[in-house]
């Protein structure tokens, strides 16, 4: 009995610290999407151009879903990474923005002062697509594969690394 | 040059505080009073240099010195000198800095006023306080420097958080609480001094007892005016959210309350010392805990740090003191034998340990589920969140029986109680209880979470009036004074009971404000032109016009501001404004409260049309918070009525009374209110 | 009068007792839509801020959930169905009280084991034989000046 009391003492500290250590490794605040592995969610919506896009029309090529918004600092931050995307790699792989929370004028004129990267951004202005993905905070990035399935999801800003790690996901080679 | 005297003051102060650590061991050991007088002197030096350190950022806060990191961060030209002064401990550095000046000053004032008492006990609580004086210091000199510089030099500072920034309050509350937290580090000192010296008599407990009211009054005051500052600054229209930084003040506070009340059983019964112990230690631990859980980044908060190294930092002290302490009972268990019996299953005793279990009860759910998304990401990688419905699903049942068990332990008398006893001491109370009810019914009032919490506070308050009463007739006919003076003789000659009556007042006021308030509030969203008017619970808005202008004390500021008049309650015209800060991505509200003791009109903006002047505005009617603060001020003010001295010397030794195996009501050393049974 | 204080006594402590049961085991069932959507939005955690419902919340992302449930709940979904449809979007993370079993049994389950331990304790001791109780000399002479004083007697 005596020596069992002594158990008390690694029962309490190792789990404790052991619990404490892990969230060293994760941001609290980055949540893994519960869409990786589902269908992308269907859409059909205006785009900035004032065309419709329907989400049948991206299907059999791989899809970087982009939400954005004029009033997100870190949505400039990432924006140069998301001209040259869509310039070196167009051809092999559609990207859509998606204006989340944010007015068509503001976006307009945001992309007047930082460039048009030229494929087209979804007024989603229910915020219902935004949803639907389960976005939390732009920016946000969704990648989804030729088979139309969600794999991969990029919290916060996309640097150069981040995305040559996603699009590896669903088969685009960015070298 | 400032900056480098703060630094050097922070280098002497580790050197300072290691040596009087060192010298209390050996100083203790050897029974060497000029050794222990210098380990003494070296805590106060320490203080000192604390204080320096402290004064070195304030001056270099004031002046823009932005060479220093954390100034360039957290301060800019523009910042008005009130919130330069307070940005000592708006971020993490500096409220590391802050937080080793106040622990330094309850140290020194410690050792101070115990230099020629408790003796043997004195040196192992100063080595105590100085480790934890080398491990702030050590914070401050590697992981999280204060005072560490950046070149180039840049010209303008970020600014303060927006946040914090915007209230005044900000001065008043982050104070109040690292006074509590840094004060409860004295009980967790003796409680090691007792551990080592195997004096784990009474001597300690009485000590202690004091020196936990002491911070848990600051810490107290620190939770309400928190979520004061929370209801008046954050513009959702509540004052506590469950936030891992607010549950990180609760723990402690917990652990604490729940000491307060078993030290008493423990101090007149000779028992309970090993329960003593593990409270005082889980709550010094706890504030530990909190702190690392608030700094270290690995939790989501509303005003979490930033992440930074200093993270592993404290884990590793929480290691230390949780496991130290820990083996250090453990290994001294067999001294802690209780002397005495059990207490009786009814008697204020048994009313005081349910509290406990009651207390602690609280405590791990608030732990668990602050530690829960923790524990789920570590087992199984899942994301969780734990946040009110599930706090308040658990704890609301817990706090209601704790109300309960303030109405039920006063009125039982010490040792047992008869059937009688238990008849005459509750009946009234149980009617009045259910009279309280059947009013509140009868008014309309439906929800069962406010009439349980009505009915309860009927019968708290009349057990507590009727004690009173009791107490105050009886001295007013034996003495043949006045009732009031009779009732305030009565008070400061029994200042702990009284004053425990007046902090349970203060806790049922709350309690009533919390359910009313967090219950029967109402509120709307609109959307108003100018001219145009709202109506909700019997008042009527109307916005007058929409203002966008720079903010006078701070020109980098724009403040969007709507003007409006409101009849009702209450009548007069509010400002309600959103404030663009140059640091800071999203707006801040400054939402508009007029506060009147039945209800407060709460109005937030959220959002405008510069080209309309239209806003739309979340507009809240919240009943009775205004007592949640006015409770809050009442069970300080009875903490603090209930340990101030009272000038009498207590004599060491008493032969243990003999006639105390009978009924209490037929012996002389009974409770005030058994031996007026009858009267 | 003392006849009639005891059953009334007993009844009010009955249906004190009652009351609080119900209101710990469950919350009042949500009737209209209204209520419905009022309690489903206090549930749902507000994606973009920290830690706050998003009935709490007044941003965008929470006025847009306000809407989606309301939107739902008028098609028809029952209030299940519409957790499940932000889960299903969001993962677990977006429910403010975690569904897992052990989240609400262990705190629950730990607080009836310490409260009846307790109460065995207090009743064993009760059945020992009852000596007096040994109390700390300094801190009883203490009570018992101070109940003294009290009543100067």
């Amino acid at each position: 009995m005596r020596v069992l009391r002594w158990l008390i003492l690694p029962l309490l500290v190792v789990p404790l610290s052991w619990v404490l250590l892990t969230g060293f490794s994760v941001n609290p605040n980055e949540v893994p999407s519960a869409l990786i592995g589902k269908p992308m969610p269907s859409f059909s919506l205006t785009t900035l151009d004032g065309t419709k896009l329907d989400s049948r029309a991206l299907r059999g090529k791989p899809v970087m879903i982009n939400f954005w918004a004029s009033w997100c600092p870190p949505c400039v931050a990432e924006h140069s990474v998301l001209l040259d995307a869509q310039r070196r790699l167009g051809g092999r792989l559609q990207i859509v923005g998606v204006l989340y929370q944010d007015t068509a004028a503001d976006a307009r004129s945001f992309l007047a002062t930082h460039g048009d990267p030229g494929y087209a951004s979804l007024q989603d202005d229910d915020s219902r697509l935004a949803l639907d993905f389960g976005v939390s905070g732009p920016p946000e990035t969704y990648f989804v594969d030729a088979g139309g399935m969600v794999r991969g999801k990029q919290f916060g800003p996309l640097s150069a690394a981040a995305l040559r790690e996603q699009l590896a996901r669903i088969g685009v080679s960015d070298s | 040059m400032l900056p480098s005297l703060g630094h050097v003051a922070i280098l002497i102060g580790l050197a300072v505080s290691l040596y009087a650590a060192v010298a209390f061991v050996l100083g203790g050991r050897g029974r060497d009073a000029v050794l222990l007088a210098t380990a003494r002197q070296a805590m106060y030096a320490a203080f000192g240099l604390a204080f320096i350190a402290c004064a070195a950022m304030v001056i270099s806060l004031l002046t823009h010195d932005f060479s220093v990191a954390y100034i360039a961060r957290n301060n800019a030209t523009t910042t008005p000198p009130f919130y330069s002064i307070i940005s000592l401990w708006a971020a993490l550095e500096g409220s590391i800095l802050f937080w080793t000046l106040l622990t330094l000053g309850w140290a020194s004032l410690v050792l101070y006023r115990y230099r020629a008492r408790h003796t043997a006990l004195m040196p192992w609580v100063g080595m105590s306080l100085a480790l934890v004086a080398v491990f702030l210091f050590s914070v401050m000199v590697w992981p999280g420097n204060p005072f560490s510089r950046i070149t180039p030099v840049p010209l303008e500072g970020s600014g303060p958080n927006a946040l914090l920034q915007n209230h005044p309050f900000m001065g008043l509350h982050p104070p109040l609480l690292y006074l509590g937290y840094t004060g409860l580090s004295v009980p967790f000192a003796f409680g090691i001094a007792a551990l080592l010296t195997r004096r784990t008599d009474e001597e300690w407990l009485g000590v202690v007892r004091r020196w936990t009211i002491i911070p848990w009054i600051f810490l107290s005051l620190g939770i309400v005016a928190g979520a004061w500052w929370s209801y008046e600054v954050l513009g959702w229209g509540g004052y506590w959210a469950w936030d891992p930084v607010e549950n990180a003040a609760l723990l402690p506070w917990l652990t604490a309350t729940a000491f307060i009340h078993s030290s008493m059983v423990a101090e007149r019964r000779g028992t309970l010392k090993v329960w003593s112990m593990a409270l005082v230690i889980a709550t010094f631990v706890l504030t530990i805990l909190g702190t690392f859980l608030t700094r270290s980044g690995v939790v989501q908060s509303v005003h979490s740090f930033t992440q930074s190294a200093i993270g592993p930092w404290f884990l590793g002290a929480i290691v230390l003191a949780l496991g130290g302490s820990l083996a250090l009972l453990l290994w001294r268990l067999p001294d802690l034998g209780d002397r005495g019996d059990p207490p009786r299953a009814v008697s204020r005793e048994s009313a005081f340990l349910f509290n406990n279990v009651l207390f602690l009860g609280v405590t791990f759910v608030v732990l668990f589920g602050t530690l829960m998304p923790l524990i789920f990401q570590a087992t199984g990688g899942q994301r969780i969140s734990v946040g009110t419905p599930y706090y308040n699903g658990l704890n609301v049942p817990i706090f209601g029986a704790l109300l309960f068990l303030m109405g039920v332990g006063p009125a039982l008398p010490w040792g047992t109680a008869s059937w009688r006893t238990v008849r005459e001491r509750f009946t009234l109370p149980i009617v009045a209880a259910a009279g309280v009810l059947v009013a509140a019914v009868a008014l309309g009032m439906r929800q069962p979470a406010p009439l349980l919490t009505l009915g309860l506070a009927g019968f708290v308050g009349t057990v507590m009036g009727d004690e009173l009463l009791r107490g105050a007739r009886s001295r007013a006919r034996v003495r043949g004074e006045a009732p009031a003076t009779a009732l305030w003789h009565l008070a400061t000659r029994n200042r702990r009971r009284y004053g425990g009556y007046v902090v349970h007042f203060g806790v049922l006021v709350m309690a009533i404000a919390v359910a009313i308030s967090s219950t029967m509030a109402r509120q709307t969203t609109v959307t108003l032109r100018p001219g145009q008017s709202a109506t909700l619970a019997g008042y009527t808005l109307t916005h007058d016009r929409l203002v966008i202008e720079p903010l006078a004390e701070d020109a980098r500021v724009t403040e969007t501001r709507a003007e409006m008049t409101f009849a009702g309650p209450q009548s007069g015209t509010l400002a309600t404004a959103l404030r663009d800060y140059p640091n800071s991505t999203a707006a801040i509200a400054t939402p508009a409260v007029r506060t009147a003791l039945g209800e407060d009109l709460y109005v937030t903006l959220l959002s405008s049309d510069p080209k309309t002047g239209s806003v739309t505005v979340r507009v809240f009617v919240n009943p009775m918070v205004v007592w949640i603060w006015i409770g809050g001020a009442i069970l300080g003010l009875g903490a603090a009525f209930a340990i101030w001295p009272d000038g009498r010397r207590i004599p060491a030794v008493l032969p243990a009374p003999e006639a105390r195996r009978a009924e209490p009501a037929a012996s002389v050393p009974a409770p005030v209110s058994a031996t007026m049974e009858g009267s | 009068m003392k006849g009639l204080a005891l059953p009334l006594a007993g009844g009010a402590l009955l249906a004190l007792a009652a009351l609080a049961l119900l209101s710990a085991l469950q919350p009042p069932v949500a009737a209209t839509r209204l209520e419905q959507a009022a309690a489903l939005s206090a549930q749902l955690r507000c994606p973009d801020c920290a830690g706050l419902s998003v009935a709490e919340s007044s941003s965008g992302s929470a006025q847009a959930i306000r809407n989606e449930v309301d939107g739902l709940l008028a098609a028809g979904q029952t209030p299940d169905q519409v957790r499940q449809h932000f889960v299903d979007r969001y993962g677990e993370w977006i429910l403010l009280s975690p569904r897992a079993p052990i989240a609400w049994l262990l705190p629950v389950v730990l607080l009836v084991v310490a409260g009846l331990g307790l109460g065995a304790w207090l009743l064993r001791a009760r059945r020992g034989k009852a000596s007096p109780p040994l109390v700390a000399a300094a801190a009883e002479l203490q009570r018992v000046r101070d109940e003294v004083e009290a009543l100067d007697a």
